[in-house]
């Protein structure tokens, strides 16, 4: 079966906006994330198993707000009180996901195929996001991860980097084309690439 | 624009949240005879308090989770928030 990723119909490769006369270095670089893996975990509020001795590609669920946990692949996003959300490059790692979190503790939801996934990098990433989110961007640091609304469209933000900062937006399948023209609208006074 | 500190995530714009009624308000106990009365005053009738009020949120957009906050419904003033189960003291 061929996937059709989210995005397909409106994401071509090219400079838009205010991008003459400005270094390529500098520009907002916009790029859509296909083929990963994510997961969402849910412990059960009567469940008494220990987070400790739970690893998923060598990575502990952590109940901290707004942490992610995180290796070269895998992500662990912290989305509220025992509920995380597993973003990995090892499509096999569900497979392990199921041995390690018994059905009877954790639910388990696959969600790769109904999220749509924006990669923004670049110094004026803060300010896109700022211009439709009411969440204080100032306090984000790197492996911080949100959930909050963008124009309305509910999505989570993961900061991958500051350094340049650079985060992945995840958003609804199904809000994917409308997410995709705000944080473009968005981004055309600093002038982007699309890669 | 309002913001709420959920007691999970931190302080968050009021956009992130959405109005669940009166915190206040208590279930009949279960398996137990009610009057028709006492499941209106449950189900249907509120007071419109002036002041102070205890109210239910859910942080819809954020980390899901239903909380408690004590909000001024004259100034909007937001004064504590609680998780759902802890108690109002």
């Amino acid at each position: 079966m061929n996937l059709i990723s989210p995005l397909a119909n409106i994401h071509s490769k090219g400079q838009f906006g205010d991008y003459k006369d400005k270094n390529e270095r500098e520009l907002l670089k916009i790029s859509e994330l296909k083929n990963l893996l994510i997961i969402q975990i849910v412990q059960y509020k009567n469940s008494q198993v220990s987070l400790e001795n739970i690893s998923i590609d060598n990575l502990n669920f952590n109940n901290e707000p707004l942490k992610v946990t995180s290796n070269s692949d895998t992500r662990i996003l912290w989305n509220g009180p025992k509920n995380w959300l597993l973003v990995s490059s090892k499509k096999d790692l569900i497979n392990n996901l199921l041995n390690v979190c018994n059905e009877s503790d954790f639910a388990v939801t696959d969600l790769s195929h109904s999220k749509a996934i924006i990669e923004l990098e670049g110094k004026n990433t803060r300010e896109v996001l700022k211009k439709g989110c009411p969440f204080n961007f100032n306090t984000l640091e790197k492996n911080n991860s949100i959930n909050s609304t963008y124009n309305g469209i509910a999505f989570t933000i993961d900061m991958l980097d500051t350094n340049p900062e650079k985060v992945r937006l995840f958003t609804l399948r199904s809000f994917g084309e409308s997410f995709y023209h705000s944080i473009t609208d968005a981004s055309l006074e600093f002038g982007f690439k699309t890669i | 624009m309002l913001h709420i500190k959920c007691p999970h995530c931190g302080l968050r714009s009021q956009n992130e949240f959405s109005y669940g009624g009166d915190a206040s308000v208590k279930r009949p106990e279960l398996n137990q005879e009610i009057s028709d009365k006492d499941w209106d005053n449950f189900v249907y009738n509120r007071k419109s308090l002036r002041g102070k009020h205890w109210e239910l949120w859910q942080h819809l957009s954020g980390c899901r989770q239903w909380i408690k906050v004590e909000r001024d419904t004259a100034t909007h003033e937001i004064f504590n928030t609680l998780k759902a189960d802890e108690e109002i003291s």
